[in-house]
């Protein structure tokens, strides 16, 4: 999954990302150490439930920015610098978020074969 | 103790501005608003400030005036002159009048910002303490015999005062129009306290004659047989008709984007709103948790026919736009 996301991690100024589920959980997350046991500790569900029907949020803090885009599977936080260009940030996401899709059973005997 | 900083300029728009500019401040200290020096004098009645920053210029009561009132009457307020005529003579003469800062307007929101921290940061340079009974403590600075400023906020009502010791005498209290001793039995009759201790004392007037103990039994026997005036209105209740007008703030936003963008900024509406307010805490608690700070401010998009640009304050501001709006323009001129 790391591979996934290299190319937004790769733009400058991005700090890290967080992939939440629907539920909460945190699918796949890439900070810094000093936030990583905070975020394990906390439950995000209250967090989650309010970004309920929105499609795309630029959040701007004293210290930070994030950008947080819905996808199939939950929800991409993103957490870069304050001077990160957004648009590019989008353009990147666009490219992402087919591949964020819900995993389809294979049926029949497909399933026993790999592509 | 958040403390309270009471902000004087005839500018409203000034005021506005730097009420919003200090909203990242609110951690360290709140502001209360007032557009001249008289309105300023009624402020100070009221409630416990701990420091005044006041433009020079304006109406009725200018800010000598103001200084030279807050001097001999609050000398433990420190004042902090911010003046858009600023000229070497005038800065000498409000040093002299007792200001413990100056600033040239145009100024940065930030360095007034660092000193008022700065200078508010002396009220617990002695020391803070939370939960404790006021009377015991109280008695110990006297049997100490220290000379210091103690600021006390009761628990249980958030009710500020003042009290003034040298070398272990108290000289007087104040607790928003109260002073003197009728100041004193208020305070005493807090059970529990949270307290700062500011070394030295500014006071110089000695207004109570009792003694401590005495008074302490008084304003026991007073809470017990409920004979004290009726208190004054708390401060948190109290707002300056123009601290919460939706109108202006909505003016002064709708102004700095339609002057900043023109009109293609594909504004649609702004308003107050509540039902944003759990969603602004919540992404505030997560921008606390990520060490990146408070909301500042966000673009929100749900697909719908207009975006949303939130903006957290007591009531959040929620500005609706055209998707196709120059947002990261927008975006920049609203955090600014």
């Amino acid at each position: 999954m790391r591979e996934l996301f290299s190319d937004i991690l790769s733009i400058e100024g991005v700090k890290g990302l967080i992939l939440f589920s629907l539920a909460g959980d945190i699918i796949f997350k890439q900070l810094n150490h000093t936030v990583l046991e905070v975020l394990e500790n906390r439950d995000w569900r209250l967090f989650i439930e309010s970004l309920s029907g929105m499609r795309e949020t630029d959040l701007i803090f004293e210290k930070g920015r994030l950008y947080i885009r819905r996808t199939d599977i939950g929800y991409l936080v993103v957490l870069i610098g304050s001077f990160v260009p957004i648009a590019m940030m989008r353009l990147q996401c666009d490219i992402l978020l087919p591949a964020l899709k819900p995993a389809k059973a294979k049926k029949g005997i497909r399933k026993f074969f790999k592509k | 103790m958040i403390k309270n900083v009471l902000l004087v300029d005839d500018d409203q728009e000034m005021l506005m501005a730097l009420k919003e500019g200090f909203t990242k401040y609110r951690d360290s200290f709140t502001v209360q608003l007032a557009s001249d020096g008289l309105k300023a004098v009624k402020r100070l009645k009221k409630s416990v400030v701990s420091l005044v920053v006041t433009d020079l210029k304006m109406p009725g009561m200018d800010g000598f005036e103001l200084l030279a009132h807050i001097m001999e009457h609050y000398p433990d307020i420190p004042v902090i002159i911010i003046t858009g005529y600023s000229t070497p003579e005038m800065e000498h003469l409000a040093r002299e009048g007792g200001a413990v800062g100056y600033i040239a307007k145009p100024f940065l929101i930030e360095n007034l910002a660092r000193q008022i921290m700065t200078t508010l940061r002396k009220e617990s340079e002695g020391g803070t303490l939370h939960n404790v009974s006021s009377g015991i403590f109280l008695q110990l600075v006297e049997m100490e015999q220290k000379t210091c400023t103690i600021r006390l906020e009761d628990k249980f009502t958030g009710k500020k005062g003042i009290l003034f010791f040298n070398e272990g005498e108290l000289l007087d209290a104040r607790v928003n129009d109260l002073q003197g001793e009728d100041a004193a039995y208020e305070v005493f009759s807090w059970d529990q306290v949270n307290l700062s201790i500011q070394n030295g004392c500014a006071l110089k007037n000695k207004r109570i004659h009792s003694e401590m103990h005495y008074l302490i039994l008084e304003a026991a026997r007073r809470k017990d047989e409920d004979v004290s005036d009726p208190a004054p209105p708390s401060v948190l209740e109290e707002v300056e008709p123009y601290e919460l007008d939706p109108a202006t703030i909505i003016k002064n936003i709708k102004d700095k984007i339609e002057q900043a963008v023109g009109p293609a900024c594909g504004l649609e509406d702004i308003y107050q709103d509540d039902s944003w307010d759990s969603l602004v805490f919540q992404l505030s608690r997560t921008g606390e948790y990520l060490n990146i700070g408070k909301l500042v401010l966000g673009y929100i998009d749900k697909g719908e026919s207009n975006d949303y640009i939130i903006l957290p304050g007591e009531k959040t501001t929620v500005i609706s736009v055209n998707p196709k709006c120059p947002r990261d323009k927008l975006l920049q001129i609203l955090s600014d």
